[in-house]
C-alpha cells in the first residue's frame, strides 16, 4: 500500500510541475503579444505625432475653438429674416440654390455610377463564378483583377481621373463605377455560387445556350440578391460621392473644399448638415425599396 | 432504374402540338399585345431617365472618347514603373500610411466600446431609444473620413494628427454597429449561468460576455484596420501627409512612370496586410 501511496505522489508531482510550465509557457507568450502590441501601436503615435505635440499644447482649447468657429451666430428675433440680414437662416445657408444643384449631381452621380457598377458586377461575376466560368483561366484572371481593383481606393482612381478627363462629374462616375464593379462582382460571384444549379442543368438538358443557361437558370433565383446589393452599394456610394468634389470630381465636395479654402467654418457645418439629411433621405428611400423587394421574393 | 425513354432526345416542336397547346392554354403560348406594349414603354421609360442622368454628369461618349485618349497617354507614361531614386522615400510614406491608419483605428475601437454597449439591445432596452441610437450610428457611418479631415487637418495643422482623428471619427460609428450586433448576438446562456449561481452582473460580463465577444471584436477591429489602410491613403490628398500626398505630387506634375511605382508598392502592401490580418482573424474566430 504505502508503495501505491508513493506512485499517486509522485504522479501528481509530475502533473503539477507539467503544469506550472505549461502556465509559464501560456503566460510568457501573452506578455510577448501585449508587448509588441503595446509597443506597434506607441512607436505609430509617435509617427503620427501624438507626442511631439507640433499641433500646439492644448488640444480640448482648440477643439473647443473649432467648434466654435463652426457654430453660425444666429439671432433669435432675425432668424427667418432675409439673406441680407446678419444672424438669419438664410444668410447661413447663403448659397441654397447652388448647394441643392450640388447635391442633386452628387446624386446623379451615385445613381449612374451604380447602375455602370452594378452592370460591370454582373458581367464580372459570371466570369468570376466557379459554376458559371467558361474556363478556370478566366476565373482565376477575373477573380485577381476585381482583387486589385478593390485595393485602389476610389479617390486615388478618381484623382488620376481627373488629370485625363478633366474637373468635372465624369472622372467621379467613372471611378465609383470601377470601385462598384469590384466589389459588386465579388458579392454577385458568391450569390451566383449559391445558386441552385437545377435549372441551369435543366436548360442545358434542352440544348439551352450558355447564355440561356443564365438568362433562365441564374437570373430568376438572382435578380433579388443582385437588386438589393445594388442598393445597399448606392447608398455607400451616395456618400463617397460627397467627397470626390475635394480633388475636382464633381458633387457637394467642390463647395466644401471651397468653404475650407475660405475659412467659412460656419458654411462647412451647413454643407454638413446638407449631406447628412442627403444621406438619411437615401437610406429612407432604398430601405423602403429593399423591403419591397424582399415582400416580392416572398410572395413569389 | 432510368428507362431508355426518359433519356431521349428532345424532339423539335411540331406545329401540330402548337395549336394543340395553344388551345389549351392561350396565354402561356403568345404574350398579349398589351403586356408587350407596357414593356416596351417601362424600357423606353428608364432608358430616357438613364440618359438624362448620365448627360447630366457629362457621361456622353464624345466626352468619354476625349479622356480615354488622355488616359492612354497616361497609361504609356506609366510603362516601366520607376521610383525615380525616391524608393526610400516612397516606402517611408507608406510605414507612415500605416501608422495613421492603427493609430486611427485604435481610437476609433476605443472610442467604440462605450457606444457598441449603448448600441445593443442587451443593454439599452428602451425600443425607441434604441432606434435612435442605431440610426444615428447610420447616418455618421456614411460620411466620409475626408469630409472629417477637410476641418481636422485646417484645426490641428497640417500633418498626421488631423488624420488620425477623422479616421477614428470615421471609425467610431461603424465599429460601434458591428460591437453592437456581436453583443447582442452573443449566447445569454453563460451569463444566466453566472448570474444563477450568485455572481454579480461584471462577473457576468467578465466571464459569460466577453470570452465570447472579444474574439469577435478583435477580428472586427482588424477588418477595420484593413478598410483604414485603404482610407489613411486618401487623406494624404488633404494635408495629412503619407503616401496620399506623394501620389498626389506626382499626378499633378504628370509622372506617371513614378505613380505606376507607388500604386504597385501600395497594392501590394495592401495585399500583405489583407493576407496576415485575414490569417489573423479566422484563428481569432475559430480558436
Amino acid at each position: 500500500m504505502p508503495q501505491q501511496e508513493a506512485i499517486k505522489a509522485q504522479v501528481i508531482r509530475e502533473f503539477e510541475a507539467q503544469r506550472r510550465v505549461t502556465l509559464l509557457r501560456q503566460r510568457t507568450q501573452q506578455v510577448v503579444v501585449l508587448i509588441g502590441f503595446s509597443a506597434l501601436i506607441a512607436v505609430c503615435f509617435h509617427v503620427s505625432g501624438f507626442f511631439s505635440g507640433s499641433q500646439g499644447s492644448d488640444p480640448w482649447g482648440r477643439i473647443a475653438n473649432l467648434l466654435n468657429i463652426m457654430i453660425p451666430d444666429l439671432k433669435p428675433e432675425a432668424l427667418f429674416e432675409d439673406r441680407g440680414t446678419a444672424g438669419s437662416l438664410s444668410s447661413w445657408f447663403y448659397d441654397m440654390p447652388t448647394w441643392l444643384a450640388l447635391l442633386w449631381e452628387t446624386v446623379q452621380i451615385a445613381i449612374v455610377a451604380t447602375l455602370f457598377g452594378i452592370f460591370g458586377g454582373f458581367w464580372a461575376s459570371l466570369l468570376a463564378s466557379k459554376n458559371l466560368s467558361p474556363s478556370p483561366y478566366i476565373y482565376w484572371l477575373t477573380r485577381r483583377t476585381l482583387e486589385v481593383i478593390r485595393t485602389l481606393p476610389d479617390l486615388i482612381v478618381a484623382l488620376i481621373l481627373v488629370a485625363a478627363f478633366g474637373v468635372g462629374p465624369l472622372p467621379g462616375v467613372i471611378a465609383i463605377a470601377l470601385g462598384t464593379m469590384a466589389s459588386l462582382g465579388k458579392l454577385y460571384s458568391e450569390v451566383n455560387e449559391a445558386a441552385d444549379m437545377r435549372p441551369v442543368e435543366a436548360v442545358k438538358a434542352v440544348g439551352g445556350s450558355w447564355w440561356a443557361q443564365v438568362r433562365f437558370g441564374i437570373l430568376p433565383q438572382v435578380l433579388p440578391h443582385y437588386a438589393s446589393y445594388g442598393l445597399l452599394r448606392l447608398e455607400i456610394n451616395v456618400g463617397g460621392a460627397a467627397a470626390l468634389g475635394v480633388v475636382g470630381a464633381g458633387g457637394i465636395g467642390i463647395e466644401l473644399s471651397r468653404a475650407i479654402t475660405y475659412t467659412e467654418f460656419d458654411t462647412y457645418f451647413a454643407l454638413l448638415i446638407l449631406i447628412i439629411g442627403l444621406i438619411i433621405l437615401i437610406d429612407l428611400v432604398s430601405e423602403a425599396i429593399r423591403h419591397r423587394l424582399i415582400g416580392l421574393e416572398a410572395t413569389a | 432504374m432510368t428507362t431508355s425513354a426518359v433519356l431521349v432526345a428532345p424532339h423539335p416542336v411540331t406545329a401540330q402540338e402548337m395549336q394543340a397547346a395553344r388551345a389549351i392554354a392561350p396565354h402561356l403560348v403568345d404574350t398579349p399585345l398589351a403586356v408587350h406594349a407596357r414593356r416596351l414603354a417601362l424600357w423606353i421609360g428608364l432608358s430616357a431617365v438613364f440618359i438624362t442622368l448620365c448627360i447630366g454628369v457629362d457621361m456622353t461618349p464624345a466626352a468619354f472618347a476625349k479622356g480615354l485618349s488622355k488616359l492612354a497617354d497616361f497609361m504609356g507614361g506609366m510603362f516601366p514603373p520607376n521610383a525615380a531614386g525616391e524608393e526610400v522615400r516612397i516606402l517611408q510614406a507608406l510605414a507612415a500610411t500605416f501608422a495613421m491608419a492603427v493609430a486611427g483605428t485604435f481610437l476609433g475601437v476605443l472610442g467604440a466600446i462605450p457606444l457598441g454597449l449603448l448600441g445593443a439591445k442587451t443593454f439599452v432596452s428602451n425600443p425607441v431609444l434604441h432606434f435612435l441610437i442605431r440610426r444615428s450610428f447610420d447616418v455618421f457611418r456614411a460620411i466620409p473620413a475626408l469630409v472629417w479631415a477637410l476641418i481636422l487637418i485646417v484645426a490641428f495643422g497640417l500633418g498626421p494628427f488631423g488624420g488620425v482623428i477623422a479616421l477614428a471619427l470615421t471609425d467610431i460609428p461603424r465599429i460601434a454597429k458591428l460591437y453592437a450586433e456581436a453583443i447582442e448576438n452573443s449566447d445569454p446562456r453563460p451569463q444566466e449561468g453566472i448570474r444563477a449561481t450568485g455572481g454579480q452582473r461584471r462577473a457576468a460580463i467578465r466571464f459569460g460576455l466577453l470570452p465570447e465577444v472579444l474574439p469577435v471584436m478583435a477580428s472586427q477591429s482588424l477588418y477595420m484596420l484593413e478598410s483604414n489602410f485603404r482610407n489613411a491613403a486618401i487623406l494624404g490628398i488633404v494635408g495629412a501627409g503619407g503616401i496620399g500626398f506623394e501620389l498626389e505630387e506626382r499626378i499633378r506634375i504628370f509622372a506617371f512612370d513614378q505613380v505606376a511605382w507607388i500604386v504597385i508598392a501600395y497594392v501590394l502592401c495592401v495585399m500583405a496586410l489583407d493576407y496576415v490580418s485575414e490569417n489573423i482573424r479566422s484563428k481569432l474566430v475559430h480558436g
